[in-house]
């Protein structure tokens, strides 16, 4: 992205033609506002896509993509995308992968570079919400993710309370654990894999790992997914082990009040909330995110390239009992 | 021969016959296009959104169903395929019934079945057998994403396949104002009777041709004689390409003069935490200045 002063395009409903790396699109509407509450306009949410990408590019890489368009900005309605749009210019990279439940393969959207990342960021896709596995391997999970989503009242101090008894968990079975915040509520937490694996492994252990939690700290922890049970409490979401979902992509925008973002964070960061009692440190806005990234790189980088393997069931248990 | 627009196969019990599905009736309308009087360019729509009076592309068009006025549902075509039927390409008879026994209410388009050759004789035992007891089949199938529902019936030395509208979407008589049934004499009945008697002639369509497209179809021929209009080609204009940076600057520095809110945030600076185990700092400054995004000036 060069910065290169002329003299101001046009930008309304007609369009105007940029060239990204080689590659040509219409951008238009950049000044439609896409969240309301603090006048983040569509163009600020591609300038923010195309600022991010050098570290968020990486985490995109190879991975079948589901969108998650706001054609109307935060407010209106949205939509979830699996199919790579048609209307998709033809440099768009996809990826065919076997549908279960269409019985079909679907041509997901890859992005695995800055022209497609701002392609989707122009069609309104604020969120990108990725797939564990690559799309060669699909039924490989490149990591694990827990995903902590708290019942109020319980809020993101709860959330980093549990994130924290998680990781000492993890540690025990020697496995190295990456917090993020998800751009809204709760946090998740990812521990990177990129060993030969497969759900039917992945999910039944991260399963037992929040059994374990439930089970050690009731008061905090809850691992069935019924919403009465979850009041005050925090659920350590492990279902999304599995091939059929995605979570959101570390760096993606989330369609909140305010351009929130899905942030890598530190543990001294999550220790700190717990230990204060506050979280609206935690609150990361685009803004906030690329100075962030300017002073600390990709606190998620090791994800893509940290080789753990799982311990048996019976490592779990041990590591509970001590 | 017309095209084949489905193949599958006829089923029913055991009894499996490859067909194709062949169009029947062709609809002769005359077909308009719409074009500019003034300068005879063809006339292109626009979907335009009422909220901003912009146009909407493609790909920023979902449906949505009105639940109450005003309030829509929105849904996409992702979510109306997962409930679409499996394409199971057969013919699926249900039950045998009478051909008198359905009302002509029900019917919507036929089209042709057409046999393989390998078929030929199970197509023809099948058309013999409803022919000589005088019923049709009752059956379902999915063309592109429907289930429909059909009647298979011999005719003459084809099985034709009549799409039929479902019960619930047939208005029934019962629900119309009808006047009170009056009782006529006898007297009134028999020149009645009498009347349609004199006038009874074979079915023969082909008396009954559509005057009126032939009227407009003379009408166009002697138009084309003397003037026709040249649709002349649209003019394009050739578009400017700029830098994404030039294309984002003018809309940012509006944004931010609206106030929108880019200032630094206290917290953003603050540093990820000390005594850190393993990556932390060093690999946040490792990285740091590898993976330094691409800082744009601000205008």
């Amino acid at each position: 992205v060069k910065a290169r002063t002329k003299r101001p395009a046009a930008t309304g409903a007609a369009g105007v033609e940029v060239e990204i790396a080689g590659r040509r699109l219409v951008l238009k509407n950049l000044d439609k506002v896409f969240y309301p509450q603090a006048g983040f306009t569509k163009g600020e949410v591609i300038e923010y896509y195309a600022r991010i990408a050098p570290v968020l590019l990486p985490h995109l890489r190879d991975r079948p993509l589901t969108l998650k368009r706001y054609p109307e900005g935060v407010d209106g309605m949205s939509f979830y995308e699996k199919r790579c749009p048609r209307h998709r210019p033809k440099w768009v990279h996809t990826e065919p992968v076997w549908s279960e439940g269409n019985d079909e393969f679907i041509d997901y959207c890859v992005v695995n570079d800055l022209p497609t990342l701002v392609w989707a960021a122009s069609i309104a896709d604020l969120e990108l919400h990725t797939s564990l596995s690559l799309a060669r391997a699909i039924d490989t999970p490149t990591l694990l993710v827990f995903d902590l989503d708290p019942g109020p009242p319980a809020d993101v101090v709860t959330c980093c309370k549990v994130a924290l008894v998680l990781r000492r968990l993890l540690d025990r079975l020697d496995l190295e654990a990456f917090p993020k915040t998800s751009g809204s509520k709760g946090v998740q937490v990812y521990v990177p894999l990129n060993v030969p694996v497969s759900y039917d492994d992945t999910k039944p252990f991260a399963h037992a790992v929040a059994q374990v939690l439930e089970r050690a700290h009731p008061d905090l922890v809850v691992e069935r997914m019924k919403k009465q049970l979850r009041a005050g409490k925090v659920l350590v979401d492990w279902s999304q082990n599995d091939p059929h979902k995605t979570t959101v992509c570390v760096y993606s925008l989330r369609a909140r009040p305010r351009p929130t973002v899905s942030t890598p964070i530190t543990w001294a960061e999550v220790e700190k909330a717990a230990r204060t009692g506050r979280g609206d440190a935690l609150t990361l806005e685009a803004s906030d995110v690329l100075r962030r990234v300017e002073r600390f790189g990709d606190l998620f980088a090791p994800v893509l390239t940290r080789r753990q393997k799982l311990p048996d069931a019976k490592g779990i248990e041990r590591a509970a009992a001590r | 021969m017309a095209r084949a627009i489905w193949s599958g196969a006829l089923t029913f019990g055991l009894v499996n016959i490859p067909v194709k599905l062949v169009t029947a009736v062709t609809q002769k309308e005359v077909r308009f296009r719409m074009l500019h009087d003034a300068d005879g360019g063809r006339i292109r729509l626009k979907r335009i959104c009422v909220v901003d009076d912009a146009e909407v592309p493609y790909e920023h068009v979902v449906k949505g169903y009105e639940v109450s006025k005003g309030k829509y549902v929105a849904i996409t075509a992702e979510e109306l395929e997962k409930l679409d039927p499996k394409a199971t390409r057969t013919v699926d008879i249900h039950d045998f019934v009478e051909l008198g026994g359905i009302d002509p209410i029900y019917y919507e388009k036929t089209y042709y079945l057409v046999p393989d050759a390998s078929a030929a004789k199970a197509y023809a035992l099948l058309l013999e057998a409803m022919r000589r007891s005088g019923k049709v089949a009752l059956a379902t199938f999915v063309l592109r994403t429907r289930e429909l529902l059909c009647c298979v019936r011999p005719l003459e030395d084809a099985l034709a396949l009549s799409t039929m509208n479902r019960a619930d979407e047939v208005t029934p008589v019962s629900s119309l104002d009808l006047p009170k049934r009056a009782k006529p004499s006898e007297r009134e009945l028999a020149m009645a009777e009498q009347l349609v008697g004199s006038l009874a002639a074979p079915f023969e369509p082909e008396r009954y041709p559509d005057e009126h497209r032939e009227r407009v179809l003379e009408l166009l021929r002697k138009k084309a004689e003397g003037e026709t209009i040249e649709a002349p080609e649209p003019e394009r204009a050739p578009a400017e390409v700029v830098s994404l940076a030039d294309a984002l600057s003018a809309s940012l520095a509006a944004a931010r003069r609206r106030g929108g809110d880019t200032a630094p945030h206290e917290r953003a600076a603050a540093p990820p935490g000390r005594g850190e185990r393993r990556h932390r700092p060093a690999a946040a400054a490792r990285t740091a200045g590898r993976k330094k995004p691409a800082r744009k000036k601000r205008s």
